[in-house]
């Protein structure tokens, strides 16, 4: 220990010896055996505190790390928990858009198809009636000759625009969905709007190859 | 202590289960996250940035603007992020996915530019305004005027010449690194909803459920 | 530098010091220049953030570039020599024999800071890397690795080549930080260079290497150098050292996890920062114990005890501040602002406080004289203190002021930079003050230099007694 009342900045003195510091701490470190019965306070302190470190530090994590989900970017979220419903498309709009896009080429602008090779679709009776029959169409396509208000139509094939074998479009049930509500509330159609569910319950009915008419009639 | 190769094997093993668990294990989770395919745009998200964009971000990293900007919107219920117009969701891993090396910045001494393209679109700014700010400074930020050429008028005036600063006779141009600078700022956007990006409505009842 | 016969004689100076006073003078003079150099650089960039037209139209000095030039120099330079210097003395002392491979000491120091200035200038020309502590070039980094591993070998000798079997903290914490630098160095590098990792991953890679320089580097030297000097000077056994051992895994198992802090809200995925929040409460145990061994280090003492101290002090804060405000709570309104530089300055001024005492003690052994002005040595203690103080608690001020003004949509840049200007100001105050108190070390120890080693000058130490086993 200094002895000194002041200590001159310019050199520190040392206390103790290098070994001695390294042998009395190793003893120190080695503890002292419980003679008395007086145990250290300390030990219970520190196994305390570290515990409660574990279990502040368990708990948060348990609770702020969405199971160390990759796909969570806010730490309230639970891990598999609901989030806010994506933004709605307004299907009219984006079938709209679809049917610019692949349907218009055959059925028209207008809706009214080219005599005796496409059928109209302004005032079908096929668009305006039977969800599940216009969804079949579109989903699988149709072959072989079709009567559509009062007209064969025998020449063309409807292809397949769903997600089945083959098929070259493979439109996803939200977009057949929205096309079919999109031509059923225009060109003077005012039959209601089709849901993506409808679409995708049929669809999961299985496969197939192209309908004909026979086979449309038989369903509801 | 005794066991000196074991002291040396502990140490070794902190590091290696930090680093395993951070590194690594961040690696393995998103290490291939793929662009998200949107059907109905019929894109994949995020989009590619340009060839000139790309090379403004070399630019801007090595100017060291992550110094005082960042580039990553924080969710608008932490902070004044989408408040201050920066941003209407939180920036996830998806957005960064094609850069090269992301410069997230650490600082705001001035805002954040995750959307600075959406922003100058909306504002109407060209790329002409952005280059006069980046010549006179504008706000906080000094003038970069290293990044621009004073030079005599030889033969026809450069199309890309900045107005009513060089004397007559002179025309300052920007260089190659402020275009590309500018065309890098300009392409700035993180808009696309991305599932994981949803913001989080936090459930009343949900939260004592467990 | 001749030494005379009788200063080997002398009981105050041991040939374990003044046989390596030529490489570790080397390792000194380049620590101490590279502090002038990064004070300065570090004093331009802060003058730049509340004067954003000085120095702008130089491409050398613009803020971004001077901001990583700053870092690497006080890092690499600074704390990177310094470090090492007292590191390899710690050794050598506790090993219990001189520094042996000196030479490849003196060639690993040379090409060390060959390649730190090659990375400052690498910035200053535009190949910054954007990696926050990691900002030389990626062509430097190599480099650095090798310089490295030849500097640290005479530490490894030292260890392995110990007289004592049993090993004491300082040995642990010293060892520890020359160990695990090139690990995780190298990892870096690879994971960011070399095979770089996609995306925001790279920002996980490169804010776990940040905080490994801190928590795995720089603070176990600092500790190393505490858990020497304080029964060194205070000729006591230190209180509860059977639980150091646990204060030292706590720091290298729980410290390396906290770099996720910075990310928090960040394009990452939230389990990290939230791991990073849980790892830095666990690390807190660190600094418990830490706290409960030094109990000698408070009361009356020269500069050396006062240094170590408040160094010591300002390690216990910096803990508990980065443990705090990794708090979403406080981190909604921290994050990005100056107080961040603040809860830097803090780690760093930790760091230096307590390698300025531990230079004040080592510099007179190993040059068997004392320091030529006594003046210069209380000159730089009173800047050092007041500088750090008034430089965090500015930066800190402002940074809050900062946070909730950036919260407050309302609020313009302009008038967040006109409320936060006069804080800065007293900030560039404070980072002269720190400069100038460095330029005194620095001309101290240049002087101490030429100071030939002769009886009259090795007179002055006496010879330490031995301490008691057991403790009071």
């Amino acid at each position: 220990m200094s002895s000194q009342d002041s200590i001159d900045p310019r050199l520190e003195q040392a206390a103790a010896t290098d070994d001695s510091i390294i042998s009395a701490h190793e003893k120190a470190s080695e503890g002292r055996p419980d003679v008395d019965g007086n145990y250290r306070l300390i030990p219970l302190v520190l196994l305390f505190v570290f515990s409660g470190f574990i279990f502040f530090g368990g708990t948060y994590l348990h609770r702020y790390t969405g199971y160390f989900s990759p796909e969570i970017f806010d730490e309230r979220q639970h891990a598999g928990g609901a989030v806010t419903e994506a933004p709605q498309i307004d299907p009219v709009v984006l079938g709209k858009k679809q049917y610019n896009l692949a349907c218009m080429t055959c059925h028209m602008p207008n809706g009214q198809g080219l005599p005796s090779v496409y059928p109209p679709l302004a005032e079908s009776e096929w668009v305006t009636g039977s969800e599940e029959r216009l969804i079949a169409i579109l989903l699988h396509g149709l072959k072989g000759p079709i009567t559509v208000k009062g007209n064969v139509y025998s020449v063309a094939a409807m292809p397949a625009f769903g997600q089945v074998d083959g098929g070259g479009y493979n439109w996803s049930d939200q977009k057949i969905a929205a096309v079919l509500t999109y031509i059923r509330q225009e060109w003077g159609n005012t039959a209601g709007a089709i849901e993506t569910a409808t679409v995708t319950a049929f669809r999961e009915r299985g496969d197939r190859k192209e309908w004909t008419e026979a086979e449309l009639l038989k369903l509801p | 202590m005794k066991n000196g190769p074991l002291f040396f094997l502990g140490l070794f093993f902190a590091l290696a289960l930090s680093w395993a668990g951070l590194a690594l294990g961040t690696h393995a989770q998103l290490g291939d996250l793929q662009p998200h395919y949107d059907d109905i745009e019929g894109k994949a998200f995020p989009q590619r940035a340009s060839g000139i964009a790309s090379r403004g971000q070399l630019v801007y990293q090595d100017l060291g603007c992550a110094s005082c900007h960042t580039q990553q919107v924080r969710r608008p219920s932490f902070g004044a992020d989408e408040a201050r117009g920066w941003g209407s969701r939180q920036s996830v891993t998806r957005d960064y996915v094609h850069q090269k090396r992301p410069l997230l910045g650490q600082s705001r001494l001035g805002p954040d530019l995750a959307n600075f393209g959406i922003r100058a679109e909306a504002a109407g700014a060209t790329k002409t305004d952005l280059l006069v700010d980046l010549y006179n400074g504008s706000h906080e930020m000094p003038a970069y005027r290293f990044l621009f050429e004073e030079r005599e008028i030889v033969g026809q005036p450069s199309s890309n010449a900045l107005q009513g600063v060089a004397a007559a006779g002179s025309e300052l141009v920007p260089t190659e690194r402020a275009e590309t600078l500018a065309a890098y700022l300009l392409s700035l956007k993180q808009t696309y909803e991305y599932p994981e990006a949803r913001p989080y409505a936090p459930d009343e009842t949900q939260e004592g459920a467990h | 530098m001749t030494q005379t016969t009788s200063s080997t004689a002398s009981p105050g100076v041991s040939e374990i010091d003044t046989s390596s006073r030529c490489a570790l003078s080397f390792l000194i003079v380049a620590s101490l220049l590279w502090l002038v150099t990064g004070g300065v650089l570090a004093l331009l960039n802060l003058l730049q953030t509340h004067t954003p037209g000085f120095l702008a139209d130089c491409f050398l000095f613009t803020h971004g570039r001077l901001d990583a030039m700053q870092e690497t120099a006080l890092v690499y330079g600074w704390a990177g020599n310094a470090g090492i210097a007292v590191a390899l003395w710690l050794l050598s002392r506790l090993g219990g024999s001189a520094l042996r491979g000196t030479n490849y000491l003196v060639v690993g120091a040379l090409f060390w800071n060959i390649g730190v200035k090659l990375g400052v200038y690498g910035i200053a020309f535009g190949d910054m890397t954007s990696f926050s502590l990691m900002q030389m070039p990626d062509y430097v980094q190599p480099l650095m690795l090798v310089a490295y591993a030849l500097m640290a070998a005479p530490g490894v000798l030292a260890w392995t080549g110990r007289r004592n079997d049993s090993t004491f903290a300082t040995q642990w914490y010293a060892i520890a930080a020359l160990f695990l630098f090139p690990w995780f160095f190298s990892a870096a590098q690879v994971m960011l260079h070399f095979v770089p990792v996609r995306g925001t991953l790279q920002s996980v890679v490169s804010t776990w290497y940040a905080q490994n320089v801190f928590s795995l580097w720089m603070a176990p030297l600092a500790i190393a150098a505490l858990y020497y000097l304080v029964p060194k000077i205070r000729g006591k056994v230190m209180p509860n050292y059977d639980f150091a051992i646990y204060g030292f895994w706590s720091l290298i198992i729980f410290g390396t996890w906290t770099g996720g802090r910075h990310l928090i809200g960040g394009p990452v995925p939230a389990w990290i920062p939230s791991v990073a929040l849980g790892a830095g409460v666990l690390v807190l145990f660190h600094h418990m114990i830490v706290y409960l061994n030094m109990s000698g280090i408070g009361g009356s003492g020269g500069v050396v005890m006062k240094l170590a101290k408040y160094g010591f002090y300002a390690y216990l804060l910096s803990g508990v501040i980065d443990a705090l405000f990794s708090l979403r709570s406080f981190a909604v309104i921290t994050q990005f602002t100056l107080f961040q530089e603040a809860q830097w300055q803090l780690a760093l001024a930790s760091f230096s406080l307590i390698m300025f005492g531990a230079l004040y003690y080592l510099v007179p052994r190993i040059s068997g004289a004392v320091w030529p002005s006594s003046g210069l040595v209380r000159g730089h203690y009173l800047a050092s203190i007041l500088g750090y103080a008034v430089l965090i608690i500015s930066l800190g001020v402002a940074g809050w002021q900062q946070g909730t003004a950036l919260n407050d949509a309302s609020m313009s840049f302009e008038a967040i930079a006109a409320q936060y200007r006069p804080w800065l100001l007293v900030a560039s105050a404070a980072q002269a003050l720190l400069l100038v108190g460095n330029l005194a070390l620095l001309v101290n120890f240049v002087r101490i230099l030429f100071v030939r080693t002769s009886e009259a000058t090795t007179s002055q130490f006496r010879q330490p007694t031995n301490l008691e086993a057991s403790s009071s």
